[in-house]
């Protein structure tokens, strides 16, 4: 007879930033009879999880289930939407390409036997005939409308997905508020000393003025130190400065606010260029290697510099060691290219609550999480190490070796034009597609798609004409959707084009 | 003919159903790649196991463009919601492993934690019933599935069928689809002696089939693969004892025709029932070690339910793969390739799982890239390996002691990939994650709860809401599956409400 196992009574996160917040909340959501202690130590500039402005549509659904409100994100936290990235320069001088989000999936796979029972190719993601008829998001970031579908309702909007952009501090704000209303214990000060428990973990942590808080677990919010999970793990660290060439980042001082469907992402001759939109202010950030100087870096970024970060990029091999659990920054450090840190961030603590230890911590289950966060630290890392590996970007970086899984992905997508499944990835099929012909990779021709190619194309093509119409038709203006039809702030530049 | 010579020449040999489907996929999607041409002999018999197929089968027939009431007409096939495993756990003990999933995840975690639960207040009713497929096959009822998330999309359905019969449809497609069939036994493998690839095949009567690429669907004789290129094979006999099996189809002793298959546990190892429209396809699938042949069939034709309509006849296999299914320029289908017994149907998917694997990766140039085969094969072992893991599950996840093969079979070490697995679920309920392969968390949890092998421990939040709560959410749910079966019609009627689905009434329904 199986009995429920004893659940956590205490759980203690370490970071009062943005992950340490909403981790703090899904725990007492997940949790209802387990106190939750968040020590909130200040983040680390080069947190780029926990000062995220911005993530990828996992969070979307993540906050959903969490009970975050995107509405009160748009409200409150300066939200906007973001459907596209566009690629400047990447495949070539004066490329552009763009990647929209959503897996656009394939009927079968709707259902929820196809989801549940598996088995077959997942492989498929290969050329679709429609592939050169662009994107929903496309048209609909291109035309500057947009409005997030109601959900009770079938609209020409729902298969469009977006990535959500905030004001960061007013988004760790409205988890404040969320985490206070459950009750989630805040003890502001930093973590002096710990006692290990024997059992290759953490009895207790100390906190001056506190005295020693004891905790079934412990969650390593803290940024790249990862000052907890070092105790019990030590230096373990996988080192990605091979694959991935930048080393430092310049960010300016934010400037004109912008309401923009979508963002940019600019490959330069120092190194690359992104640009967020946002209500609040454009954000411009420079990422390049060892081969620039500051001076010649400062000289490419458009607007004032405010920061400069060091990175050394890379992940810890065991993110759950003993007791401890490094979420965010303290799992995997990387640059922000992509946006892929707070979404990584978000689906490790999913993995987390999946697979939510009791009392007893259960070595397996530590094993299994381990393996699922790793896979998902690599996947990020490979989409990254894609951007690297553009004679564009090689040209710019230098050559850099190739993980061997993004090598395998970039011959078996411009030889054969499919891009090989990955347990874990970031991004579906379709997505990691669309981001493979934004950076300027060709697509090989698949086997199949050569055959019937110009019926099915030309078929595909007349129906996503259809589909757009529908979709335009449907959208209001971008800025009319945002302002609730009020009449415009005149801070927001009118102009949706950078 | 400027453009045939840019088509690469396929010749597959074997006239079985890993051949036949194979020459009629890649004739049908991928004509302007490719010429197929087959080679086959009257005098070497068809195996002809995998009666019983898996959903994933639709997708190929589907592909091809066939009409799925004139395939079941032809293969006399019958709907399959599932599989009822009787005695596996221990003697007495059913359950039924669903082409579906049981409940629904609440507040992020797994039905059957809060399955579990119930069960252990007592109030909790079997597994099965929290399964729409589950209770339609309970019930032999049927009707296809909704396209749509709701709980009528919570399953999904495969064939029973003839597979003597189901080659022979695909050799007549494929032939209509340009196939070039060549009657002959091979004699001879000609190969380049720089590369070692084959070259051409030579028949007894002189005729030489030249080609590009080889597909070698001769079934275990693996005359291409294992004779010619000496492929290693990995063998998992210590993992899969079975070895043979004895077969006889009977008649139908009902009206009604179960709308799935039944495996039922035997002294060593277990018997199939797989109705179709006109008989039932019984089989013995037993160790030789532990049984012999002449005990199996005595067994076998003891156990059949209808009367007997032929001598039971031996099958002979060995389970395993070869270390690589694609070699120099010769790809393995089906059995020459590798074999697992067909507990959980999947024959046929895994020949169609590597058919649809070589039309991604077929070679686009002149010469086949060594990437294209690494890729080929890695996703063909994976396949293969997840299969394994599950088939042995069923053996290994027992109580039985009444023969020295249930006490084998139960005491062995399994594959640490497997052990891994099982102390996973032992110690938390929990499941490994993946996305790639067959069989996910609701295959793994049916077996494993329907064997008796429940967890030491659950996920702990299942205990958080209020039990009677939780008891009436459960009760409703069986309700409404109730309802919902309860307004499918009779797998029979079902049947017979579209003729075209009917064989001929000779060979047909049991009235």
């Amino acid at each position: 007879m199986s009995a429920p196992r004893e659940r956590l009574r205490r759980v203690c996160v370490v970071g009062g930033g943005q992950v340490g917040v909403i981790a703090a909340v899904a725990l007492r959501r997940a949790l209802p009879d387990c106190q939750v202690i968040v020590i909130g130590t200040p983040a680390d500039p080069g947190a780029y999880a926990d000062r995220a402005p911005t993530a990828l549509p996992f969070t979307n659904r993540f906050h959903e289930q969490l009970g975050i409100d995107e509405q009160a994100i748009v409200a409150r936290a300066g939200g906007s939407h973001r459907l596209l990235a566009r690629y400047l320069g990447w495949g070539g001088p004066g490329s552009v390409g763009a990647m929209a989000y959503g897996a656009q999936l394939d009927a079968q796979w709707r259902t929820r036997f196809a989801r549940e029972w598996g088995g077959g190719s997942r492989n498929a993601a290969g050329t679709d005939p429609a592939a050169g008829a662009g994107s929903l998001a496309e048209v609909l970031a291109n035309a500057g409308r947009f409005a997030v579908p109601p959900g009770d309702r079938a609209t020409p909007l729902d298969m469009v997905e977006h990535g959500l952009r905030w004001n960061s501090p007013a988004y760790r704000d409205l988890l404040i508020t969320a985490a206070a209303a459950r009750q989630v214990v805040h003890i502001p000060g930093i973590v002096a000393s710990a006692e290990r428990d024997g059992e290759g973990g953490l009895a207790s942590i100390t906190v001056p003025g506190q005295g020693a808080i004891e905790a079934d677990l412990f969650i390593d919010c803290n940024g790249p130190a990862g000052s907890l999970i070092a105790l019990v793990a030590g230096d373990e660290w996988e080192d990605w400065h091979s694959y991935l060439p930048v080393r430092h980042l310049f960010h300016a001082r934010p400037g004109q606010p912008l309401l923009a469907l979508e963002d940019r992402c600019t490959l330069l001759p120092q190194g690359w260029l992104a640009a967020l939109a946002g209500r609040d202010g454009l954000q411009l950030t420079l990422g390049f290697g060892d081969k620039v100087t500051e001076a010649e870096a400062r000289t490419a970024l458009p607007g004032q510099p405010e920061a400069l970060v060091e990175i050394v990029q890379g992940c810890r091999p065991n993110s759950w060691v003993g007791n401890v659990v490094a979420l965010g920054d303290a799992a995997a450090w990387f640059e922000p290219l992509g946006h892929l840190n707070l979404d990584l961030a978000h689906r490790q603590l999913a993995a987390l609550l999946d697979l939510l230890p009791g009392r007893e911590i259960e070595p397996l289950e530590r094993a299994e999480y381990n393996r699922r966060t790793l896979l998902m630290a690599h996947g990020a890392r490979d989409v990254l190490a894609l951007h690297y590996a553009t004679p564009a970007a090689r040209a710019v970086f230098g050559e850099m070796p190739l993980p061997g899984s993004v090598a395998h992905t970039l011959d078996q997508f411009t030889r054969r034009g499919r891009v090989p499944f990955h347990e874990e990835a970031p991004f579906a099929g379709a997505e990691q597609t669309a981001l493979l012909l934004a950076l300027g990779y060709s697509s090989g021709s698949s086997p199949q798609a050569s055959g019937n190619e110009p019926r099915e194309a030309a078929a595909a093509r007349r129906e996503f004409d259809q589909r757009a119409s529908a979709a335009l038709a449907f959208a209001p203006p971008y800025r009319d959707f945002i302002t609730g039809g009020a009449a415009a702030s005149s801070s927001i530049a009118a102009d949706l084009q950078y | 003919m400027g453009e045939a010579r840019t088509r690469q020449r396929v010749v597959v040999l074997g006239g079985g159903t890993a051949g036949w489907m194979t020459a009629a996929g890649l004739a049908s999607l991928l004509p302007h790649l490719c010429t197929v041409d087959l080679i086959e002999s009257e005098d070497i018999g068809i195996v002809g196991v995998g009666e019983a197929t898996l959903p994933h089968i639709r997708g190929f027939v589907e592909k091809l463009g066939i009409d799925e009431a004139a395939f079941m007409k032809a293969t006399h096939a019958t709907f399959k919601l599932g599989i009822d495993f009787r005695d596996f756990g221990s003697i007495g003990t059913s359950y039924i492993h669903p082409f579906g999933s049981f409940g629904e995840e609440v507040a992020g975690i797994g039905f059957h934690h809060y399955w579990l639960e119930m069960q252990r207040q007592g109030r909790a009713a079997d597994l099965g019933e929290y399964s729409l497929a589950v209770c339609a096959a309970r019930a032999n009822r049927f009707a296809p599935p909704a396209q749509d998330s709701s709980l009528a999309s919570t399953y999904g359905y495969a064939y029973q069928f003839d597979a003597t019969l189901f080659g022979p449809f695909m050799r007549e497609f494929g032939c209509g689809k340009g196939v070039r069939r060549h009657e002959g036994l091979v004699v001879e493998v000609e190969r380049d002696p720089a590369s070692g690839d084959v070259t051409a095949l030579v028949l007894k009567d002189g005729r030489r089939i030249e080609g590009d690429l080889f597909i070698d669907c001769s079934g275990f004789r693996s005359l291409l693969l294992g004779q010619t290129l000496g492929e290693e094979w990995e063998d998992w006999t210590h993992w899969l004892p079975c070895d043979r099996a004895a077969a006889m189809p009977c008649t139908h002793q009902t009206a009604d025709i179960r709308p799935y298959t039944t495996a039922t546990a035997m002294p060593a190892g277990w018997r199939w029932q797989i109705p179709l429209q006109h008989r039932m396809g019984n089989g013995y699938v037993f160790s030789s070690a532990h049984l012999s042949e002449d005990a199996a069939c005595e067994a076998l034709v003891a156990a059949a339910e209808g009367t007997p309509l032929a001598d039971p006849r031996i099958l002979k296999f060995r389970p395993g793969r070869r270390k690589r299914s694609w070699s120099h320029n010769v790809i393995g289908v089906g059995l020459a390739s590798g074999f697992l017994e067909p507990l959980e149907s999947t024959s046929i998917y895994l020949a169609q799982m590597a058919i649809t694997y070589l039309i991604e990766l077929f070679p686009d140039g002149a010469a086949i890239d060594p990437r294209d085969r690494d890729e080929f094969n890695r996703l063909v072992d994976m396949e293969y390996d997840r299969v394994r893991d599950f088939l042995i599950l069923h053996y290994h996840a027992t109580t039985r002691d009444d023969s020295d093969f249930w006490n084998h079979v139960r005491t062995m070490q399994v594959p640490d990939s497997l052990a891994a697995k099982l102390e996973l679920w032992r110690r938390t309920g929990r499941i490994e994650k993946y996305s790639d392969g067959l069989f996910y968390d609701a295959s793994w949890i049916a077996v494993y709860v329907g064997q008796g092998l429940l967890p030491k421990g659950h996920d702990g939040r299942a205990a958080l809401p209020d039990p009677a709560k939780l008891a009436t959410a459960l009760d409703r749910l069986r309700q409404e599956i109730g309802t919902h079966v309860s307004a499918m019609p009779n797998h029979v009627a079902y049947l017979k409400a579209e003729r075209g689905r009917l064989a001929p009434v000779d060979a047909g329904v049991a009235a």
